[in-house]
């Protein structure tokens, strides 16, 4: 089994002992990350329920027509009760209104006009009906009642469609699907994996999970970033680092022992962020009725949090020659939140982008930024490459580890010391 | 003849930009000798403590503490010494006995529970020491570091403003302590200070320190004696005037 030597045993126990009592950075680091994604779905889906939207109908036509050819009647109150049918049962708030003044009403958000003559189009077999739906622009209820407006009609109008057909074929007395000649050519698709073998569309699910794993990466990097900075930079200013380094522990142990305690405050951050995650899969799941067990994938999670240890790691280091330099805990946070939105910029591409899919001429000199091996981990995982994302882990954790010796051969323990002027 | 356990020999320290802050200082303190640095702020003692103490390299010149060179072998040099630094301060959440425990391991000591009993003892902080030492007075902090420094009985304890900003009582106590522990352990002890007082009571040579310079070394009485004056504030102040016209 791994020992650690002597000094960095005994002083991670003395880092760890210091931390379980920091209450404020424990909160910041296990009980953020662990109630915010959960809260922000519970708050969504509060919020959105409680949104009111007020959506208007005018029926200009208020008619119905039979067309004489087809023998087909079309009543326009028909699409105005479907209308309110279903705008009501989604929880807006629906009216009829007389006339278009209402479109200039600043509580109204959707207006829905039916126009004159629509029945006598919507029937006829060489008109088209139009319905004109006022979006107040800029609010997004707004546009969910508009799509809702659009379903409806579609819906409306498909089933028109299938009785013109049916009439149509009567007259011809021809025999013939109404499937067939509404929708001839359809197009149809299979979710199959890397391999092609058939997979569910939990698949897909569970691939969003892992571009939300690699977005979560940045949030975890942060609170890590500012223990190493309070511990180092701060020791300075608290006046007890000089007290430490006058024992006969080398600098270079003294660091290692904060890194790993901060390290480890970031591997907890990152179970607890996974945790998170799953609480909010798991209130998604309700919503859209799918079972969490399907989509939460714990080898991933497993994954998440080796990948989050070097990651935090590497940032550490990366920060750790330019912190150990700087004036104070101000300029030492600005550098660690240079790195940290490099991170960030590299993980948020990593939520939109296949990395796994560029090509080599553009990957390979990525290779050389230790985030894009933290993403592609978890990517090579998803897309069923297993053997690549450990790969990319070892590279990761041999990055890391080179960066942390370099990062302490760096350190002048006199600037450490005191601060440069 | 008593044993020399430090022989600080032309010790110099230049910043960038050619700062002097020590010039050409040397010193011997032997065997159970409390030498006393004494100087106007600036004057380079801390800077000089700190060269002993291995956390900072002079620029130039010896030091060895014990018969080993500091300069070259920092760490081995770091088991013989104990330093206070001045404005050391103690770590919030941890209480004073695990302060305690936490530097004994530090420091390899042979018998934790033994070390960590007389550090307690040294602290004469008590029950006091079960708590964190965040709630402590400045008085107390100080003394639960001077026992940390102590309570392993190094050979050489570097003593920077011992007393600084504490009260009478608490001053007391610190003295004594260091009186004390110097009687019992046979041990050495350098230690800077602005306090006059102080020096003459517990100091058995001092070394007055200007402008990176010692100017004036001698025991008190030898240096009251020697200038024709009262005390020592009165000798420092003649031989900084001298210094100064020579």
């Amino acid at each position: 089994m791994l020992r650690l030597p002597r000094y960095i045993r005994i002083l991670l126990g003395k880092e760890l002992l210091d931390l379980s009592r920091d209450r404020k950075t424990l909160f910041t680091s296990i009980l953020l990350p662990l109630t915010m994604l959960p809260l922000l779905g519970l708050v969504s889906l509060l919020l959105i329920a409680q949104q009111p939207v007020n959506v208007a109908i005018v029926d200009l036509d208020t008619s119905k027509y039979t067309d004489p050819q087809l023998g087909l009647t079309v009543d326009s109150h028909w699409l105005v009760g479907n209308l309110t049918h279903y705008l009501r049962s989604y929880g807006y708030n629906v009216s009829l209104a007389e006339s278009l003044e209402v479109v200039r009403d600043p509580k109204v958000d959707v207006v829905v006009v039916i126009p004159p003559g629509f029945a006598e189009n919507a029937s006829s077999l060489d008109r088209i009906a139009h319905v004109t739906v006022y979006k107040k622009a800029g609010y997004q209820a707004a546009s969910r009642a508009e799509s809702l407006v659009y379903s409806v009609v579609s819906a409306f109008s498909y089933n028109l469609s299938r009785a013109k057909i049916a009439a149509l074929l009567e007259i011809a007395n021809v025999a013939a699907s109404l499937q067939a000649i509404r929708n001839p050519v359809q197009a149809l698709t299979e979710l199959v994996s890397v391999v092609g073998e058939r997979v569910s569309f939990e698949a897909e699910l569970r691939s969003l999970f892992a571009r939300i794993l690699v977005l979560a990466l940045s949030f975890v990097v942060t609170p890590a970033a500012s223990y190493v900075i309070d511990g180092i930079i701060g020791e300075r200013e608290r006046k007890t680092i000089e007290f430490l380094m006058v024992s006969p522990a080398p600098l270079s142990h003294i660091i290692y022992a904060k890194m790993i305690a901060a390290t480890i405050l970031g591997i907890i951050s990152a179970v607890f962020d996974a945790a998170g995650l799953v609480l909010y899969m798991f209130f998604m799941g309700l919503v859209y009725g799918i079972a969490i067990g399907i989509i939460v994938d714990y080898r991933l999670l497993v994954l998440h949090a080796v990948t989050a240890f070097f990651t935090i790691l590497s940032t550490i280091t990366i920060a750790l020659p330019f912190i150990t330099k700087t004036r104070g805990i101000r300029s030492a946070s600005n550098i660690a939140s240079i790195v940290t939105t490099a991170g960030l910029v590299f993980f948020f591409t990593g939520f939109l982008i296949d990395y796994i899919k560029l090509p080599p001429h553009i990957l390979y000199p990525l290779y050389a930024i230790p985030y894009v091996h933290s993403i592609l981990a978890i990517q090579a995982y998803v897309f069923e490459d297993p053997v690549r994302s450990v790969m990319h882990i070892l590279l990761l954790a041999l990055v890391s580890l080179a960066l942390l010796i370099g990062a302490t051969k760096t350190i002048d323990p006199e600037k450490l010391l005191v601060a440069p002027s | 003849m008593p044993r020399k356990v430090l022989v600080v020999d032309s010790v110099h320290k230049t910043y960038k930009g050619g700062v002097y802050a020590v010039r050409g200082v040397s010193f011997t303190v032997y065997e159970g000798e409390i030498y006393g640095l004494i100087g106007p702020n600036g004057a380079g003692k801390t800077t000089t403590l700190r060269m002993i103490a291995g956390l900072i390299k002079p620029s130039k010149g010896s030091i060895t503490v014990d018969g080993v060179d500091a300069v070259r072998e920092p760490f081995r040099a770091r088991k013989l010494v104990g330093y206070l630094p001045e404005e050391a301060e103690v770590y919030s959440r941890l209480k004073g006995i695990e302060h305690l425990k936490f530097y004994a391991e530090l420091y390899g000591v042979n018998n934790v529970d033994e070390v960590v009993e007389y550090g307690a003892s040294l602290s004469g902080l008590g029950s006091r020491l079960y708590e964190r030492a965040g709630n402590y007075s400045k008085g107390m902090k100080r003394r639960l570091l001077l026992a940390i420094v102590l309570m392993r009985k190094p050979r050489l304890a570097l003593l920077d403003e011992p007393t600084s900003g504490l009260d009478v009582y608490a001053s007391v106590h610190v003295r004594e302590v260091i009186k004390k522990y110097v009687r019992e352990t046979r041990s050495s002890v350098v230690l800077s200070s602005h306090n006059m007082l102080e020096v003459e009571y517990l100091c058995d040579r001092i070394g007055f320190m200007y402008n990176g310079r010692i100017i004036l070394e001698g025991s008190p009485k030898s240096i009251i004696d020697e200038y024709g004056v009262d005390n020592l504030e009165e000798a420092f102040t003649k031989a900084i005037e001298e210094f100064r016209s020579a």
